[in-house]
């Protein structure tokens, strides 16, 4: 059949692009971004961030999007709009039909514009309308007592989101490093025993869900969540989801080492000229997905990362630490009385910096005899270097 | 015949007995007898009870999710464990593993398995070191070297996989071997031996009494993993390098559970405090290690550990020497470099997240939850007709499977918040972390809820 015209209609499946998921984390500490509010406020960042989620949306068809905040005392999503957010909306509007469609980010309905586009619009307005939920429902008791950001709940909640919506698209999950529990014989790392036997090359590949992360992060401070947060990052590293960070204030702590370990990108804007062009950035470095960013250049490729550590006592960053065997907590200095400060260990020392071991040289009877000098035996073995003059 | 008619009247008594799942049909088998062990596995669909619609989807979604609950549900209490391990792995290449009882072969199965294991050995233990033995015609050979480098065992590995398996296993050569190499590693690791058995001998060149009494002076722990049939020398092995505990000697019966159990070693060893052996010699140890950085250069320089031109890599914070990946220990002046990264890889065995409950329909009502926490995704509504019910009524209702939630919804303890199923399995096998506890801080005096989980 189709020799009759010569067409090829086999080839036109593989020709579409996989659809592509990305979840956006957006760090709304309100200390924070009080001290940016002279070159960056919150309004405007947000509506950067619209225009780059439109134009993620606007690449394919099937792109999806998922926007979650780390508030100072809590996480909560924006998009999709969860099931108790729209009940709220629609006992408020008076309209208590609204109320079923939990979770879908539909049920909360824009106002009439012809001249948008629909699904920036409701987006935009779902958005807007949870943060500004959001923001009014924050009491002052909440900043001032809480630690800085809540990222690690951020993190984790999106990435239960982004493992149920691979699952559900994916049926077939066998190439992925998910682990698929069901199956008996799937196994972690893949089912391939070559680890570079991906089977990308399937035809099934286009509809797979490629997933990423983007942080949008103006905080310091994370060693309060440091076990939580490390545990996130090393769930993006099972599941191969690049987490992406756009730093605009506040010290890098793990969030380099992040965008590291999984392959993505980091990115701090430092002064407020940078920060001024932050939608430059965001199309630039982060609006490629991983299929493009292997053809381009991406920045941030040349930097090294700083991997030290930072001390349990005393907070400062080593290069060279002692850790206990028992319950891997990491001190500046050997301590004192050989009690671990952590988990009360007695622990032992080892002798550090010690000299290496020497052969004992062996003594040599028959070099006595050797005369130096006129006759007068030089002492030991006469293997010394001559001293000068 | 007798024995027929014998068998008639039963059958007739027991007409009403049948629908409980038993199967009566052979004569020979005693009446209050159990199900056979092959029988748990073998699908029975005509014994599934439909719901009060007549529907069958919410049993089929019980069995399902019974099923992956099944693997989550072990003991989380934070125990000590042993997180620097030095272990040894050793094989059986005797003729029993030439059987076709594990396809395709025991051997080919085995090493398949295995590869898997020592990816996944390296990834939650990262600091730990793993060999590799082979028992083959009654000696003991070694297939790789004591490394932490994954590919050096699985180029290994993957050589083994042309030769033949031949002659006869021996224990006391393995163990011996096993011993001399666990011999230099440090008092604070570990030392554990894995045995992978799959022939009912041992032909050793001695008594292997002694070999075990010198394991128990060395504090090596053997685990043992039978493929063919229970062994008593293999029990007493494992119990008395234990201290006693019968649990570290196991037989696969059929490939899943062969790889579970496979699987099951990479989580570490719990300490025991009664090990007075360890208490004299004081196990825990301060240990010294580097943490470097990662530098980029702009012309290519030679590292330490290969010899090759590379334009990046690690140096040594004591020496600065370069290396190439890590962790590694520093080739000219022995100090251990690994990135806090590896450290923080073994925190989740330390600091275990505790297992979720499942919800039953009074709970969910009392909540008022319609979605899962984690993943937004929607339970199925609190139905209108249990309304009226207590507790009592609930086992007239159509029961999913044991180990899955009626109301599909499983909750934290700690924060109460509600997930399901797929949440439950991620963040208990792949994330560590609950959503619930991790998205709520405290507030003025609240209660704590960071914690571990």
């Amino acid at each position: 059949m189709n020799a009759v015209d010569a067409t090829d209609r086999a080839a036109t499946q593989e020709e579409v692009e996989a659809p592509s998921l990305l979840t956006i984390i957006l760090d709304t500490n309100p200390h924070a971004w009080a001290l940016l509010a002279d070159s960056l406020p919150l309004s405007k960042a947000v509506a950067n961030l619209l225009v780059f989620i439109n134009a993620h949306l606007a690449i394919n068809y099937a792109n999806r999007v998922a926007v979650v905040v780390s508030h100072s005392e809590r996480a909560e999503w924006l998009y999709p709009t969860p099931a108790d957010a729209t009940l709220e909306q629609a006992h408020s509007n008076g309209d208590g039909e609204n109320g079923n469609r939990a979770g879908t980010g539909g049920a909360v309905q824009p106002p009439d514009d012809a001249n948008k586009y629909r699904p920036f619009a409701q987006l935009e307005y779902a958005i807007m309308t949870n943060l500004q939920r959001l923001m009014c429902t924050t009491t002052p008791a909440a900043i001032s007592s809480a630690p800085s950001t809540m990222l690690a709940g951020a993190l984790t909640r999106a990435l239960a989101y982004i493992s149920k919506q691979s699952a559900s698209t994916n049926p077939t999950t066998t190439a992925t490093t998910h682990f698929n529990y069901s199956d008996p014989s799937s196994v972690a790392g893949g089912n391939s025993l070559n680890p570079s036997d991906d089977t990308t090359t399937t035809s099934r590949s286009n509809q797979r869900l490629t997933t990423r992360i983007l942080i949008v992060s103006v905080s310091g401070d994370l060693a309060e969540t440091y076990i939580e947060l490390m545990n996130a990052i090393f769930a993006c590293q099972r599941l191969s989801i690049p987490i992406d960070v756009l730093k605009l204030a506040g010290d890098p702590t793990f969030l380099q080492q992040a965008a590291d370990t999984t392959n993505g990108i980091y990115l701090s804007l430092s002064n407020p000229l940078a920060r001024a062009g932050m939608l430059q950035y965001l199309m630039f470095a982060f609006l490629p997905d991983a299929a493009a960013r292997e053809r381009l250049v991406m920045p941030g490729e040349g930097e090294g990362v700083d991997f030290r550590a930072a001390c349990f006592c005393h907070k400062r960053v080593v290069d060279i630490g002692f850790v206990c065997s028992i319950c891997l907590s990491i001190f500046c200095e050997p301590l004192a009385d050989g009690t671990c400060l952590l988990c009360g260990s007695h622990l032992s020392m080892a002798n550090y910096g010690q000299k290496p071991v020497v052969v004992a040289r062996p003594k040599k009877k028959g070099k006595k005899k050797r005369v130096v000098d006129g006759g007068v035996e030089t002492p030991g073995s006469g293997r010394e270097t001559p001293a000068p003059g | 015949m007798a024995s027929d008619q014998e068998y008639d009247d039963q059958s007739d008594e027991e007409e009403t007995g049948v629908r409980d799942g038993r199967r009566r049909t052979m004569a020979s088998r005693p009446k209050d007898r159990g199900q056979a062990r092959w029988e748990e596995a073998a699908n029975r669909n005509w014994e599934l009870q439909e719901g009060a619609d007549g529907s069958i989807e919410g049993v089929l979604g019980g069995l399902e999710e019974a099923s992956k609950r099944k693997r989550l549900l072990k003991d989380t209490t934070p125990l000590q464990r042993g997180i620097i391990r030095h272990t040894l792995l050793v094989f059986d290449l005797s003729s029993a593993m030439n059987e076709k009882d594990l396809r395709p072969t025991r051997h080919l199965l085995t090493i398949n398995y295995t590869i898997m294991f020592v990816r996944e050995f390296f990834e939650q233990n990262p600091i730990s070191q793993l060999g590799i033995l082979g028992m083959r015609e009654g000696l003991a050979i070694r297939v790789s070297d004591m490394s932490g480098n994954p590919n050096d065992h699985i180029t290994a590995l993957k050589l083994l996989r042309a030769t033949e398996p031949k002659g006869n296993p021996s224990l006391q050569n393995a163990l011996d071997m096993a011993r001399a190499a666990l011999y230099h590693t440090p008092s604070h690791g570990t030392r554990e031996v894995v045995i992978v058995l799959g022939a009912l001998l041992s032909s050793d060149p001695g008594d292997i009494h002694d070999t075990i009494k010198s394991c128990i002076r060395d504090r090596i722990r053997v685990r043992i993993i039978g493929l063919a049939a229970r062994m008593h020398i293999c029990a007493e092995i494992c119990r008395k390098t234990n201290g006693g505990d019968e649990s570290y000697y196991s037989v696969a019966v059929d490939e899943v559970d062969y790889r579970q159990q496979l699987m099951s070693i990479t989580t570490p060893p719990v300490l025991r405090a009664t090990d007075t052996e360890a208490q004299k010699q004081n196990q825990a140890a301060l240990l010294m290690m580097g943490f470097p950085s990662r530098i980029v250069e702009e012309k290519p320089t030679l590292c330490a550990c290969h010899g090759n031109l590379t334009r990046g890599g690690y140096l040594c914070s004591r020496c600065k020497a370069k290396v190439c990946n890590l962790p590694a220990t520093c080739p000219t002046c022995d100090l251990t470099l690994i990135l806090s990264t590896h450290l923080a890889r073994s925190y989740h065995h330390l600091f275990p997240l505790r297992n979720w409950v499942e919800v039953p329909w009074s709970r969910a009502r009392q909540k008022g939850s319609t979605q899962c926490f984690g993943c937004l995704s929607s339970f199925p509504a609190v139905p209108a007709q249990y309304d009226g019910l207590e507790n009592g009524k609930v086992g007239a209702r159509s029961k999913r499977a044991e180990g899955a939630s009626e109301s599909s919804r499983y909750e934290c303890e700690t924060c109460g918040s509600h997930f399901c199923i797929d949440c439950d399995v991620t963040c208990h096998e792949v994330l560590h972390n609950c959503p619930g506890c991790q998205s709520r801080g405290h507030v003025g005096g609240g209660e704590e809820v960071v914690d571990g989980g």
